[in-house]
C-alpha cells in the first residue's frame, strides 16, 4: 500500500504536473494552426513539430518538459491498446480479406525496410 | 447511481491489468509474443468469455486514447533528445527515411488498389508503418477507421520485430545504422525494441528513423491518397 502510495505520489509530482500542461498547452496550439489552417494534418503531430523547434531553439528547456514526456512515452502502448481492443467489433468486416490484406501489408513493409536500409547502406561507409 | 463511470474505471483497470500481466509473460523472451499483442488479446478473450459489449469497456478505453494526443506532443521531446546524438548523418538518415517511408505509403496503396480491396481498407491501412498514435490519427484524418489502423499496426511491427532482421541480412544488409534505420522506419516502436536489442547505435537510428517517419507519413499520406484516389 505505501508503494502504491508512493508511486502516485511521484506520478503527480508538481514538476511533472507542470511539465503536463506545458505538453498540453503545445497540443492546443497545434490544434489551433492545425484548425485555423484547415490542415490535413492532426494538431498533435502539429504540436510534436511545434515542441521539437522550441526544445531546438531553446525557447522551452527539456528539463521542463521531460518529466512528463518520458512518462507519457512510458505509458504510450497503453494508450493504443483500446484502439487494438476496437479491432474486435471489426473482425467480421476485415475477416473475408485476410489473405489478400496480408499478402500487401507484408510486401509492402518488406519493400519499405529494404527500400530504407539500401539507401544507407550504400551511401555510407 | 451512475454506471457508465463504473464502466470506465473497468476499461481503465482491466486494460492496466493485462498490460501489466503481459509485461511479465515478456521475461520469456518469445518475439512474437509482444506485450501490446498479447494484452489486447487477452482483453478481447476476457470480454467474449464474460459478454461484455466492446462499447462498455471503452467507455473507460476512450479516456485512455485520449492521452494519446499529449503522448505524441511528447515524442517531440524524446525526438529532439535522439537528435543531439546524431546530427552528423541526420541529412543522409533524413532522405532515406523520407524515400522508405513515401515507399511504405505507394506500396501499400498500389497494393490494396491491385488486390481489388475496397476504400476504407486502404484509407485505414495507407499509415500501417508509422506508430500507433501517429497512425491512428491520420487514418482519422483520412477517413479510415482508427480501429482496423491499430490492429494492423501492430501487427506490422510484430512482424518488423521478428522477421525483419532476418530478411536485412539476407538481403546483404549488414550496415547497422542501415538495419536501425530500416526497422524504424517499416516496423516503428516494436521494430525498434529489436534495432535496441541489437545494439545502442542501431537503437538511435531506428528511433529517429520511426519518428521522422511519423511526420513525413502524416504529411504525405493524405496528399498520396488525394491525388492515387
Amino acid at each position: 500500500m505505501h508503494r502504491v502510495l508512493n508511486y502516485l505520489k511521484d506520478l503527480f509530482s508538481w514538476a511533472r504536473l507542470k511539465a503536463f500542461f506545458f505538453i498540453l498547452l503545445f497540443l492546443l496550439m497545434g490544434e489551433v494552426i492545425s484548425y485555423l489552417f484547415a490542415l490535413p494534418v492532426g494538431g498533435n503531430i502539429i504540436g510534436m513539430v511545434l515542441l521539437f523547434v522550441a526544445l531546438k531553439y531553446k525557447w522551452v528547456p527539456l528539463r521542463a518538459i521531460k518529466p512528463a514526456s518520458d512518462k507519457l512515452i512510458e505509458f504510450l502502448v497503453v494508450f493504443f491498446i483500446p484502439y487494438g481492443v476496437g479491432l474486435m467489433v471489426y473482425f467480421d468486416l476485415i475477416k473475408s480479406y485476410w489473405l489478400p490484406l496480408s499478402i500487401a501489408v507484408i510486401a509492402s513493409t518488406l519493400l519499405t525496410l529494404y527500400v530504407t536500409a539500401i539507401i544507407l547502406q550504400k551511401s555510407g561507409k | 447511481m451512475n454506471f457508465s463511470f463504473l464502466w470506465a474505471i473497468f476499461g481503465i483497470g482491466i486494460t492496466l491489468v493485462f498490460y501489466a500481466l503481459a509485461g511479465k509473460i515478456k521475461r520469456f523472451k518469445i518475439a512474437f509474443l509482444n506485450p501490446v499483442l498479447l494484452a489486447i488479446v487477452g482483453i478481447i478473450v476476457f470480454l467474449k468469455v464474460f459478454d461484455i459489449p466492446f462499447e462498455a469497456y471503452n467507455k473507460g478505453g476512450k479516456i485512455l486514447t485520449y492521452f494519446l494526443g499529449p503522448a505524441v506532443v511528447a515524442l517531440g521531446a524524446f525526438f529532439y533528445e535522439k537528435y543531439e546524438e546524431l546530427r552528423k548523418d541526420l541529412r543522409l538518415l533524413t532522405i532515406a527515411v523520407v524515400i522508405g517511408g513515401i515507399c511504405g505509403v505507394v506500396s501499400i496503396v498500389f497494393f490494396l488498389l491491385l488486390l481489388e480491396m475496397p476504400m476504407f481498407l486502404i484509407q485505414s491501412l495507407a499509415s500501417k508503418s508509422v506508430t500507433t498514435p501517429i497512425a491512428v490519427e491520420i487514418t482519422k484524418n483520412v477517413g479510415g477507421i482508427p480501429d482496423i489502423t491499430a490492429g494492423i499496426v501492430i501487427a506490422v511491427g510484430v512482424f518488423g520485430n521478428v522477421f525483419g532482421l532476418y530478411f536485412l541480412n539476407k538481403m546483404g544488409i549488414t550496415n547497422q545504422r542501415a538495419i536501425g534505420a530500416a526497422l524504424g522506419t517499416a516496423a516503428h516502436g516494436i521494430g525498434t525494441a529489436r534495432a535496441i536489442e541489437e545494439g545502442k547505435i542501431p537503437g538511435v537510428y531506428s528511433g529517429i528513423a520511426m519518428c521522422l517517419n511519423g511526420i513525413v507519413t502524416a504529411v504525405v499520406t493524405p496528399v498520396i491518397l488525394h491525388f492515387l484516389l
